[in-house]
Order: structure tokens, then sequence, then C-alpha cells
């Protein structure tokens, strides 16, 4: 991900430039974006009338740009369900005559919208926002996944301890001192052993039948 | 009711999309005082974002896609079966090659698949490629459990993408799939193109299985109570009439059409006689049992957290009791029989694999050895 957070610069671009897909069978579009980006070198912009994942992986594009009605807006919001490995910002062309549409598509993952009329000036505005909003968002999701996960260790730690004490007749401190002595001995994090423990624990009692 | 036009439908290119068709080309939506536009849409994604924000009132819709999304409800199952499984005749042909008898038998199951997989890994050659249509899909669901059951793991053992109907067989001419699960009539169209073999069926896979609703949200039903009733009418109607097959040589011209699915008349008349079910067994109610058995695969497949307490999803979804109102309503119109032909409820007689117990979906999610659900 630090290649998305470098987007996070202040000037909201990477100093090396930017690569953008357009995925529209428009090609006058796809001028305007090249068009609205000058002064971004190096800049690519690549245009393609569909989505090919692996033309689309090997551009490694910054920002996929799409219109509301293509049919690949199946394919590309399949890539966020699979929390692929090649993430990227979706900025989506929606019609002014479906309010609300851009709105619900941001919840949908799209990263940013464009209502009606792009303009040259606002290319560049719009794509910037895109990927900031795409990498903040990456941010969050990768911090909830490591809270979730360092919850659940800290669960699975005080469970371990709670046996060791039954167990071994240990206080609390004793207790997390052997814990942390076997996560040690093993090059192991404290929350693995414990969960070993557990899983070792529960096979002795007959709970794995 | 005013006399304007009073709703707007969408539906994507499939045979499945046939009530709404028919319900509109032969005045039953006029018959219950509705105008209706139906606009033809080109992502799922885009009838689920519409619908949600009111730019359509409903839509033909994935099951699972209705389950998945925000406040959706699901008052009517537009059809039973229509999707298969099939592979490119170059596949088909290593599959022949790995196990003689592999394609031979009436069912075909995904062990010589296994086998092909296994020689290519042996060899360092790439995975094979399959697509679905969406990820909250029945498409989705019966091809992981079908590959699933022959020990391979969609997640890791082939790569699994996107595609939308329409280009399924496009993509399988020029080799950039292998595979995929899709909706009638683009099965037929690539065999008929000679360029696939059809392995499993639907309709083999799980007789009488779920695939297709109709859609609308929560807050528009709330609000528009006696313009869904009227609209479910004429849908249940519609079906009645797509299943007889007197009128099928009508429905395929009227399918057929451009701004229908618009395909050849002949590669939608096959799935019509043998496989897609729209009225018959009581196929427009949703089934809580179905709901719940998408919610079980969405657990086993990692698509929903462990938190998520999946009865009441199906209940808030899945409305039978809308069906139930509306298809009892239209009388002596429709046989009262067909409406509650689900008293008990329907044996998910999967082709194999263990039985579905619609009281623990999770349990049944984590029963088998793969998937994601642990």
């Amino acid at each position: 991900m630090d290649l998305h957070r470098s987007h996070l610069a202040p000037d909201g671009l990477r100093a090396e430039g930017m690569r953008v897909l357009v995925i529209d069978p428009d090609p006058a579009r796809a001028a305007l974006v090249a068009e609205g980006l000058e002064g971004v070198q190096p800049l690519e912009v690549r245009r393609a009338t569909t989505f090919d994942e692996r033309e689309a992986a090997a551009f490694a594009p910054d920002v996929v740009v799409i219109a509301a009605d293509s049919p690949d807006r199946d394919t590309l919001e399949s890539l966020r369900e699979a929390g692929q490995h090649n993430p990227r910002a979706v900025v989506m062309f929606v019609d002014r005559s479906e309010p609300g549409l851009a709105e619900q598509a941001v919840r949908a993952g799209v990263a940013a919208y464009v209502v009606d009329g792009l303009t040259p000036s606002r290319v560049r505005s719009i794509l910037d926002v895109a990927i900031s909003r795409f990498a903040l968002t990456q941010q969050l999701r990768g911090d909830l996944a490591k809270a979730k996960a360092d919850l659940e260790s800290r669960k699975t730690v005080e469970r371990a301890k709670g046996l060791l004490m039954k167990e071994r007749g240990l206080d609390e401190d004793g207790a997390y001192r052997l814990l942390r002595k076997l996560a040690m001995d093993r090059g192991k994090p404290i929350g693995t052993v414990a969960a070993d423990l557990l899983a070792f624990a529960g096979v002795l009692k007959g709970d794995a039948s | 009711m005013s006399g304007r036009a009073d709703l707007t439908l969408g539906f994507i290119p499939l045979t499945d999309c046939a009530p709404l068709v028919v319900a509109k080309t032969r005045g039953f939506f006029a018959e219950e005082g509705l105008e209706v536009v139906l606009s033809r849409e080109a992502s799922w994604a885009t009838i689920r974002d519409k619908v949600g924000v009111g730019a359509l009132d409903g839509a033909h819709m994935l099951a699972p896609m209705a389950l998945a999304a925000d406040s959706m409800l699901a008052p009517l199952a537009l059809n039973q079966n229509g999707s298969a499984v099939t592979v490119g005749t170059k596949l088909a042909a290593m599959m022949r090659e790995a196990d003689p008898e592999a394609l031979a038998g009436p069912l075909v199951t995904a062990d010589a698949l296994m086998e092909v997989i296994a020689r290519r890994r042996a060899q360092g050659a790439p995975p094979l490629t399959f697509a679905v249509v969406f990820p909250h899909s029945m498409h989705n669901y019966f091809l992981r459990y079908w590959l699933g059951q022959a020990g391979i793991d969609p997640d890791r053992d082939v790569r699994l993408v996107v595609t939308p109907p329409p280009r399924m067989v496009e993509h399988l001419r020029s080799g950039e799939i292998d595979g995929f699960c899709v909706g009638a009539p683009w099965n037929t169209v690539a065999v008929d193109e000679g360029l696939g073999e059809v392995l499993i069926k639907a309709s083999q896979f799980w007789p009488g299985g779920p695939d297709k609703v109709f859609g609308v949200t929560a807050a528009w039903a709330d609000r528009h109570g006696d313009e869904l009733r009227a609209a479910l009418r004429a849908l249940i109607r519609a079906s009645a009439w797509a299943d007889e097959p007197g009128n099928h040589a009508e429905l395929v011209a009227l399918l057929s059409r451009p701004d229908h699915v618009g395909v050849e008349a002949e590669v939608l008349v096959r799935a019509l006689k043998s496989e897609i079910v729209f009225h018959r067994h009581a196929a427009g109610l949703p089934r809580r049992e179905h709901a719940l058995w998408f919610l079980s695969q969405m657990a086993r497949w990692g698509q929903v957290g462990a938190d998520v307490d999946l009865a009441a999803v199906a209940d808030r979804v899945y409305r039978p009791d809308l069906f139930r109102e509306a298809a009892l309503s239209l009388g002596p119109v429709l046989d009262p029989a067909q409406v509650f032909a689900d008293a008990a409820p329907a044996a998910s007689a999967l082709f194999d694999g263990p039985s579905f117990d619609p009281a623990n979906p999770r349990g049944y999610a984590a029963s088998f050895p793969v998937g994601r659900a642990r």
C-alpha cells in the first residue's frame, strides 16, 4: 500500500506522474482526460473499449475512469469485492438524469464521480480527489483489519492466561511471563502461542473430535 | 392510479427477463392500470444502484445481489434454473483425455477437471480461468460448489473473474477464459457456435433451484404498496403465460428482439423447453430456504462476516407474504394451489454433498472441505 500512500503527498500526485485507464468506447472522453492532465509529466492515458483484467494489471493504472452505464462495472466491482492484490481508484461518469446514482456508486466502492459535462479544467482535481480518497479508504480498511486482529489476539492471550492460571496455579503475572517466554523461545507472536496452547488444551479435553 | 408512466423497471438481456418483457408487451401491466417503461441495463451493479436511488422503481435482479444490497426486497422469484457450466472445447478435450468417461455420464462432476488442473500444475502451466456474472450470483455459488465437490478450491486452484453475460462467448472464443457459468441463452450460444460444451445445468445441479428475483427497495414498497401489488399481479400472470408451451413461439420472437435479449430465436428455444421454469411448481414464491442457502454460500466463501444474523437478512429481504397476497388476489385467474405448493419446505436436493438445514446455514457452510467458513 506504500505505493498508494505516496498519493497523499501535498500536491496529491506522485512525483513520477500518473497512469490513467479510461474504459469507454468514446475516444472523445479519453482525449478530454488527457487534455485536463496536461502538465502532469509523465502522463499516460490509455483508452480501452472494455476492461481487460490482464491488460489492466500490466498497465497498473493509478485510476480507472468508467461510465456509469458500462457493462464493465460488474468486473471492476468484483475486483474490489475480492480484495485483490491490485486495487485501484475508480472514477465514474454519471448522466445527470439519474440523481443520487453517483452517491450510491460511491457507497458501492467507486472513489469519485463526475456528473455530466466533463471539462478539461476539472479533470485533474477530480482524479486527485479520487486517488487520495481511495488511498485513505485502503488505509482505513487495513487499519480496521489490523485492529480486529489485535483485539482477537488480546482475547486469545487472556484466555490462555486464564488456562495457565487454572492448570498451573500461576498468578496473572506469572501466566503472562510464561506465555511471553514460550513466544520468545519459539520465535512466534504471543497471540499465536496462546492460540496453539488453547487448541492443544482443547485436544487434550477431547474438544476437537 | 395516475395515467402517466407509473413505473420504470430495469432488466439485463437474459432469457429470464421474460416475465417483465411479457407483462409489458402482452399488456398485463396495462390491465393492472400500470404504464411501465422497461429499461435495458448494462450491468448488475448499475441495476442495483439505480433501484437503490430510485432511478428505477424495480428490476430483474440476481437473488443473492438483492440479499447483499442495503434494504432491498424480493417479493417475487422470477425463475428456476437456466444457468449452466460450460467449458471451451479445448478444456473439454483435456478433461476427456484425463478420463475418457468424464463427460459421458448423466451427471458430470469436476473430478476430471481436478485431474487436468493437477497435470497443468505439474507442467507449470498458468491456472485455468473461469468467469461468472457477479460475485453475488447463483452462477458464482453454483460454479464454486461444483468445483469444491471435486476438491478444487475456486480461490486457489483456478482464477475466477467476472464478465458481463453478453461477453462470455466472445471471451471463450478469444481464449481469455476457459469456461464460465452464465444464464440462458449464452450457454446455448457457445455450443451452437462450436466453441464450448455444457457440463452441468442448473436443473441437474439443484432441481428447482432459485436464480433471479424481482427486486424493489423496502422504502419504495412502503410508499407504493398498490403499485407493487399491481406489478406483482402482472408479473405473475406473465410468468404463467411464459410457461405455456403454446406461447413459446411468441415468447421467443419477443425475446429475440434487439431491444430485449437480441439473439437468434433458435438459441432461446432450448432452455425454454427443457430448463427454465417461471411459474409452475410455485416457482414465483421467494422461498426462505433459498435465501438461507444463498446466505450460507456467502458465509462459506467469506462474503459475509460472522456477526451477521443470516436468518434476519433472509426474513427482511425475501417476502413470500407479498407474493402470496398478490397471487391470491388474482383469484380464479390463477390456481391458488400454485401459491401454497411450498407447504412443505422444498427439499434442497443439491446434486451431492451434505443436505441443507435452513435452521443452521453457518454449520452447513462450515461442513464443506473446501471453503473459507471455519
